[in-house]
């Protein structure tokens, strides 16, 4: 495979010592790169040399061994030359110059995000939820719990003995590490939270709600669900990923990583956790011989006080989306099999 | 023959006699449809990569803009490792979260993590100023950077402290002091860069920058306030303290955006080239706050209506216009620089690529 000496290709050549350009002719010999100028001639070994990358109206540059090198602005030409010559461009080069490989990658970066997101990012959060430090999740629920006193909710109205009561009650049903605690539920009403340290949140508003403790119960067993399963630290784990990834793309926001916590807060839970949470629920009670309709009720309850209050979207009811369809399910197998 | 170099290339008449300085303007031939490609697939594959490919992604990136990037003929080229880079963002991730997770844990634990990145952090970026000079060439030379370490500390240490304790009524001379540093050790080839700049030209430009990011700021506030006063009166929900305040910070991000930083980026750059020199030679580069502006303003608006789309023609947009605005006033041959002695190509070359190299944004 040659091409001869009349077909050679212009050439700038640089030796690497001085910025001194020599107009020079570039041509193949069989295996063997011939460079030609004034004042100089070289032959090398195709093998030795090494051929930037096309890229667009940028000179292709070949390099020699000793550090010289020759930039290229007769495209075409070079092109036919590199192709008698064997060389084979990298395929994401290829990718990045054809419309059609373009077109794909947006469509295959569109599936991957969305798919990323449905599934991958809740999957790697669920594998990494065990291994977060205890240290680090308590440190973080008692963040958020300080944001959520700040910005969210009063002290409790409440009797001391009814907080107390109930605080006994729960206690005596449960084995999972908890707290609890009251608030006045101010914007969001009746409502519960779970952070994923086992601080467990009630609303003095769920409290009047609730027709008697067993209901309030029943709602905390959920919540304790949450607790168990690790759904708050895992949403919080997807939020931080999501963070870090758009820090990245869209350049420095330096404290993203420490508005962590109000994910908590602000996004829910997904439709899976909350079955999950009910499912948990209704073992529980189920096991201490008691009726997950309770629970149910309690549902159609709080669902009802959100719409008629027109409260805004919160906790409960946001994440709650489909309050009959679980309603429906818990009554289903509320009797034990 | 057809040699279209044999035109330009030497022996030429000595032009220098007449000692008029010969104008060499930088020329950017990087087109948004090309480099939309590069940026696609260099987005897939960091996606596919969990980000591990963003460092090859970077280095390809970079040499499309390098090589894209002609002076007097001949283009510039980037050499960066992408396993440097890499190790530099993975070391930059964990500062990171160190930085952010070591206070909520204890309050021991992050001064003594903060200790750790005030004596850290000036060395990588010390070290990182000159992977980026050592990685850029032009005609075959390589650019360098010899800063020291003293003065690291000096620039990436003591001077933000002093700013931060002063209300950053001395950053300016903080911004002086740092981008002395970054010229005044730099060199092309054996060639040394010279740099004069006045602290007061700086504390100018952040003046009207001040002015302007005060305006923002008002201009945010009675735009936020008259939006959800408006919502109020027609009984659509309530607005929190917090939603308000979240309100005013991003709409000033966005006017900070658009109103300072290019009236800012405009005029840091003309100061920086117009008093720089290398050997003989000077620069002039002509940035015009207007046109940034406009080119800001298009660019932002065009990403936005193309969900991101945008950018990669939004990048090229700016970088050309930045580039083409420099010209390089030739005080004599170009032919004339000389590679460092003892510092050939092959030597520094990306198989020898040592292991304290690392690459972290600034
Ligand atoms: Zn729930």
């Amino acid at each position: 495979m040659s091409t001869s000496r009349s077909e050679a290709i212009p050439a700038l050549y640089f030796d690497g010592r001085s910025a001194r350009p020599h107009a020079a002719q570039l041509w193949l010999e069989g295996d063997v790169l011939r460079l030609e100028a004034a004042d100089l001639s070289r032959s090398d070994p195709v093998m030795s040399l090494r051929v930037s990358e096309p890229m667009g109206r940028a000179p292709r540059l070949v390099s020699f061994p000793d550090g010289a090198h020759a930039e290229i602005r007769a495209h075409e030409q070079f092109a036919r030359l590199l192709q008698q010559s064997g060389h084979v461009d990298r395929a994401t080069v290829r990718f990045a110059f054809d419309a059609r490989w373009v077109l794909a990658s947006v469509g295959l970066l569109l599936l991957l995000v969305w798919a990323g997101g449905r599934w991958g990012l809740p999957w790697a959060a669920e594998r990494v939820a065990p291994l977060v430090p205890r240290l680090a999740v308590e440190a973080m629920s008692t963040q958020a719990l300080a944001l959520i006193d700040e910005r969210l909710l009063e002290p409790s109205t409440l009797d001391a003995d009814v907080t107390a009561r109930l605080a006994e009650t729960l206690a005596a049903r449960t084995d999972v590490p908890h707290r609890l605690y009251f608030r006045s539920g101010g914007p969001v009403g009746a409502n519960a939270f779970a952070l994923p340290d086992g601080a467990l949140i009630v609303t003095d508003e769920l409290v009047a709600l609730a027709p008697d403790d067993e209901a309030v119960i029943a709602v905390l067993m959920h919540e304790l669900g949450h607790v168990e399963l690790r759904h708050g630290l895992r949403m919080m784990l997807q939020g931080s990923a999501v963070a870090l990834i758009m820090t990245g793309y869209f350049g420095d926001v330096s404290n993203l990583l420490a508005t962590a916590p109000t994910y908590i807060i602000q996004s829910g839970y997904s439709r899976d956790m909350e079955r999950e949470a009910d499912d948990y629920a209704r073992r529980k009670l189920l096991a201490q011989g008691r009726s997950p309709a309770v629970l149910a009720d309690m549902l159609e309850r709080l669902a009802s006080a959100h719409r008629d209050g027109g409260d805004g979207p919160s906790g409960w009811l946001s994440s709650h989306p489909d309050v009959a369809e679980r309603v429906a399910a818990l009554r289903e197998r509320s009797a034990p099999r | 023959m057809d040699n279209p170099f044999l035109a330009v290339a030497p022996p030429e008449p000595d032009p220098f006699i007449a000692g008029t300085p010969r104008r060499e303007p930088l020329t950017f031939t990087g087109r948004g449809r090309e480099y939309f490609g590069i940026w696609i697939v260099n987005l897939v594959l960091s996606v596919v990569t969990l980000g591990i490919y963003s460092a090859w992604a970077k280095v390809r990136r970079l040499q499309y803009f390098h090589r894209n990037t002609s002076l007097a003929g001949s283009a510039f080229d980037y050499h960066g490792d992408p396993r440097a880079i890499l190790k530099g963002r993975i070391i930059g991730l964990v500062l990171l979260l160190a930085y952010n997770l070591s206070f909520d844990v204890s309050l021991w634990l992050g001064i003594v993590t903060l200790l750790l990145l005030a004596i850290v952090m000036p060395r990588l970026l010390m070290r990182s100023l000159r992977f980026r000079a050592r990685n850029t060439s032009w005609r075959g030379l390589r650019f360098g950077f010899d800063g020291g370490l003293r003065e690291a500390y000096s620039v990436f240490l003591l001077w933000p402290v002093l700013s931060v304790f002063t209300a950053y009524l001395l950053a300016p001379i903080w911004h002086q002091r740092l981008k002395t540093y970054q010229f005044r050790h730099a060199r092309f080839g054996a060639t040394r860069f010279a740099i004069q700049l006045r602290e007061s030209s700086f504390y100018k430009i952040y003046g009207v920058a001040l002015l302007v990011g005060m305006a923002a700021f008002l201009l945010a506030l009675v735009a936020t306030v008259g939006v959800v006063a408006a919502a109020g009166t027609l009984g659509e929900g309530r607005a929190t303290p917090l939603m308000l305040g979240l309100a005013v910070v991003g709409l000033m991000w966005l006017l900070l955006a658009l109103l300072v930083w290019p009236y800012v980026s405009a005029r840091l750059q003309n100061l920086v080239w117009n008093n720089l020199t290398l050997g003989p030679h000077r620069f002039q580069s002509a940035v015009r706050v207007r046109t940034l502006y406009l080119i800001t303003f298009t660019n932002l608006l065009a990403t936005v209506f193309t969900l991101g789309l945008f950018m990669p023609f939004a990048t090229i947009r700016l970088l050309r216009y930045r580039i083409e605005s420099v010209t390089l006033l030739a005080g004599g041959p170009l032919d004339d620089f000389l590679a460092a002695p003892g510092q050939d190509v092959a030597a520094t070359g990306e198989e020898t690529a040592d292991l304290f190299d690392v690459d972290i944004a600034l």
